[in-house]
């Protein structure tokens, strides 16, 4: 699966050399270089491995279900945690071209503040969520980016407030995608230190002659002890005291974290039951350290954890594990997330696909070729746009939440078999021809095979063959209804 | 295989046969909405002195100008000026208050508090569905349309889940597949097909069926224009749904945006801007449905309130009493319901918030079984022993 740097070379100097030739770019010269079709046939999986293989990845591409059944469940995890050695280069080049992405906070400010030449509003949060697309699509580094999600969703921040439409940006790359696959505490207190937390959770109006309980209250509930982890109402607002002067500078500096001594509360606090000494910007950080290894912390993220693997309502037993690994390791997202894996995944119960997983999981299915652009409707009306959940705790992870709401699920299955999604091309034609014999029957076999991990019954096969020729199909509009009503179908929504 | 056998779908027999009631429209406030300054109690000096910044000014404060000043109801109440397109309603006596209620949870977390609230319970134990589900699940009216409940948006509210599966609908004209008429046709058969067992996928055909019956491009409210918001949409969508008669029995929508921690501004703002969007909405919708209201019952609701002092953000920090409004053809309406516990030394509770004296069950189950003919509210609230006030006349 890795590219050596001979590869690579011969692939760079064939891009530049069709670039040169056509009018395409780069990027999609080498998408369509390295674009990965697979060119062996792929095999039924039994159910808990077309399971495992759709909790660790988007949905498995047919070149990640061979390479799981080659190595088997467990040097996958490993291999997929060990993401820094997985070549990217393919994902990577995509991006090549969104600037923002690598921009500090004053230069993205220049991009979207009208004051300036050129300014273009909507440019900085249009290319993190495109990106965010492309990489859960192209990425290699699966396991990686579900944690990324994992973490923007536990972090969430709401690129509608105010600065967020680019201060998120850096929030991105500093703290969600820096440590998604790191340690927690080291997530936290970057997370404390991100403008854009602060700003969000209206920390940079928290000060000494009157405190802002807002971010202190997050802080506790959603980001470390949870709701029931045993803290109160004062709790919340020693917190705030401590964390008075954890701000954001302005002007020309914007985006960078400060603490204002000035308006920072010196008195003395008590937060559970810990006395706090006056000591600056060391109070919050003292606290922070309390929060990040007390047990409360390490039931709550593995709970999340585990709701977001293996089951809306996750064994206890298998929680308490996790979480003693979370205590003895310092918070090693790593170690917690290979006992979850490893002893979570054979008590996995079925979990309703959340939009995003959902449209992932089809185009990766089916290699789709997208630049993610005809997809940003159908995530705002499936309700799963990235970055658009306006409160703190994130979009939902239980199966109830999503369910409902089929008709954008429809729409888009529809819309996609039948090449109806602008810059969106599937490949189910090339697709069968490696993996079918060009019967009807096969080729339906084979695409339920890719969409649902295995053939369905004869009789429920030929059934909805029958059904959708008696409506006057032909074979070739047969194969594409079936492919479309298979993404559409009830068995498809849950991963 | 391909329908989902896992599918946790409880079913029992609904305890109750009636003919249905009225039409409901449960409006949640999420985030936490300021009532204080919503309802304002201008006739309470400790109010102004809690909010030098924030409060808004009496009505015969003649310092500012008109269109900032509390616009009065009785004479110790008032609304905030962007409140103010509901004075027809509450002249009309269409639209009741009831102020200083809430739920007895004290966490000041929106998002336990909400969770508590949608499933109609006291803490975790109750049961998982929410009050409207285990409404709908409770009475049979002899409906079996899938627009029997709907959840206005992209996903369908807490307080809607249970045994009886219910969609979500953002917007009426998107509800249908594009294509030609003969791919369509196949389509159409083969999600028949593979939905042949799910009652979910099932009720989404036969609600494509209906809506495309509907003539949403021409629907022209006939007294009054809807904001040009999603709530409005959501709000006009259930006019045009009641008056179509496809069997609407509830309709759930959520105005998000309240939880003003900062700068939330007083007489202009943030939170002026959302008053204006509900107020809007709301008289819009009385007015379209004038013809209807003998048989509507709109109820608001919110987590919880905000802390009485402003904080010094010029925001408000998480409270507990909070404030519903009722608005229907049978409501005892131009009035303030309920105790009011004051907001001087003394009656705030906690860090310093509006207690609360009404709980928020007492007002549903009045709605549910004066208006809504279902009296089995011990299941719908469980636990809970609901007291009258005389909401619903």
């Amino acid at each position: 699966m890795t590219l050596s740097r001979r590869d690579f070379l011969k692939l760079g100097a064939l891009v530049t050399a069709s670039a040169a030739l056509s009018s395409c770019s780069p990027a999609q010269a080498y998408r369509r270089l390295a674009g990965d079709l697979p060119t062996v046939p792929w095999t039924a999986l039994p159910a808990s491995d077309f399971l495992a293989l759709n909790r660790i990845t988007f949905g498995a591409r047919v070149e990640e279900r061979a390479r799981f059944v080659e190595i088997g469940l467990q040097a996958y995890i490993e291999e997929q945690l060990d993401f820094a050695t997985i070549n990217d280069l393919s994902c990577d080049l995509q991006l090549s071209t969104f600037d923002t992405l690598k921009m500090e906070a004053n230069e993205l400010e220049g991009i979207s503040n009208q004051l300036f030449d050129g300014y273009d509003r909507e440019k900085v949060p249009n290319e993190l969520r495109q990106a965010t697309f492309l990489r859960q699509l192209y990425s290699k580094r699966q396991l990686y980016e579900v944690m990324v999600e994992f973490w923007s969703d536990h972090f969430n921040i709401f690129m509608d407030k105010e600065k967020e439409f680019f201060l998120k940006t850096v929030d991105d790359r500093q703290v969600i995608r820096k440590h998604a696959l790191g340690n927690f505490r080291d997530l936290v207190r970057a997370s404390a230190h991100s403008p854009a937390m602060m700003i969000y959770l209206d920390n940079q109006a928290n000060e000494k002659s009157h405190p802002n309980e807002n971010y202190a209250r997050e802080l506790m509930e959603l980001h470390t002890l949870g709701v029931d982890g045993g803290y109160s109402q004062k709790d919340v607002m020693e917190l705030a005291r401590c964390l008075t002067g954890w701000n954001v500078k302005e002007h020309f500096w914007l985006g960078d974290f400060v603490f204002k001594e000035d308006i920072h509360d010196t008195g003395e606090k008590n937060i559970l039951g810990l006395s706090v000494q006056p000591s600056g910007i060391k109070e919050a950080e003292q606290v922070i350290e309390m929060l990040v290894t007390h047990p409360s912390t390490a039931k709550f993220i593995c709970t999340k954890l585990a709701r977001r693997f293996i089951a809306d309502d996750p064994p206890a037993q298998l929680i308490e594990k996790a979480a003693q690994t979370f205590l003895n390791t310092n918070g090693d997202i790593k170690s917690v997330l290979r006992v979850i894996l490893l002893d979570g995944l054979t008590l996995a119960q079925p979990k309703y696909k959340r939009p995003v997983n959902f449209l992932l999981s089809a185009l990766r299915m089916l290699n789709v070729e997208t630049d993610g652009i005809a997809l940003h409707d159908y995530l705002v009306r499936m309700g799963q746009l990235y970055f658009n959940w306006p409160t703190p705790d994130g979009y939902p992870d239980y199966s109830e939440a999503w369910q409902g709401n089929l008709m954008p699920r429809w729409q888009f299955a529809f819309a996609l078999i039948r090449d109806e999604l602008k810059n969106t091309k599937h490949n189910l034609n090339a697709l069968l021809d490696v993996s079918s014999t060009g019967i009807l029957q096969d080729d339906v076999d084979a695409i339920t095979s890719l969409l649902l991990g295995a053939p369905l019954e004869r009789l429920t096969r030929d059934g909805i063959i029958d059904s959708v020729r008696a409506a006057g199909a032909t074979e070739e509009e047969t194969r594409q209804i079936i492919a479309a009503s298979i993404i559409a179908s009830p068995a498809f929504q849950w991963r | 295989m391909l329908t989902q056998i896992w599918l946790p779908r409880l079913s029992f027999a609904p305890v109750n046969t009636a003919p249905r009631g009225d039409t409901l429209v449960v409006v949640f406030l999420r985030g936490a909405a300021d009532v204080l300054n919503m309802v304002v109690p201008h006739g309470e000096e400790a109010y102004y002195q809690l909010r030098p910044s924030l409060g808004i000014t009496r009505p015969d404060d003649l310092r500012k100008k008109k269109e900032e000043r509390t616009v009065d109801l009785d004479g110790f109440f008032g609304f905030h000026p962007n409140m103010s397109p509901l004075l027809e309603a509450w002249q009309s006596e269409q639209l009741a208050i009831i102020h200083a209620c809430g739920a007895p949870d004290e966490s000041r977390s929106h998002f336990k508090a909400m969770e508590l609230m949608e499933r109609g319970v006291d803490d975790e134990r109750g049961p998982a569905s929410g009050w409207i589900g285990r409404h709908l699940a409770t009475l049979n009216t002899g409906n079996s349309s899938p627009l029997r409940a709907v959840g206005m948006g992209t996903r369908p509210q807490r307080s809607l889940s249970g045994s009886v599966p219910v969609s979500a609908l953002r917007s009426i004209a998107d509800f249908h597949l594009g294509g030609d008429q003969r791919a369509l046709q196949q389509m159409r058969v083969a999600l028949n097909t593979v939905y042949e067992n799910d009652v979910l996928g099932q009720d989404t055909l036969s609600i494509m069926d209906t809506l495309q019956k509907l003539n949403v491009q021409n629907y022209q409210p006939p007294i009054t224009n809807y904001p040009d918001t999603e709530f409005g949409l959501a709000l006009k969508q259930t006019a045009m749904l009641i008056k179509a008669e496809v069997g609407l029995e509830v309709s759930a929508i959520d105005l998000g945006g309240w939880d003003t921690h900062f700068a939330q501004g007083s007489s202009a703002g943030l939170m002026p801007n959302l008053m204006k969007d509900l107020a809007e909405g709301l008289a819009a919708f009385h007015a379209d449905m004038a013809d209807h209201m003998s048989k509507l019952t709109t109820v608001t609701m919110s987590e919880f309130g905000r802390r009485a002092s402003e904080n010094g953000s010029l925001g408000t920090d998480h409270g507990h009493g909070s404030m519903m409004m009722v608005l229907g053809g049978n409501v005892d309406g131009g009035k303030v319901h309920g105790q009011w516990p004051g907001l001087g030394e003394g009656q705030l509770i906690g860090p310093g918030d509006l207690a609360v004296t009404t709980d928020y069950r007492d007002i549903l189950s009045e709605i549910l079984t004066k208006r809504l003919n279902n009296s089995a509210t011990n299941e719908i609230f469980p636990e809970y022993q609901p007291k009258s006030l005389n909401v619903i006349l």
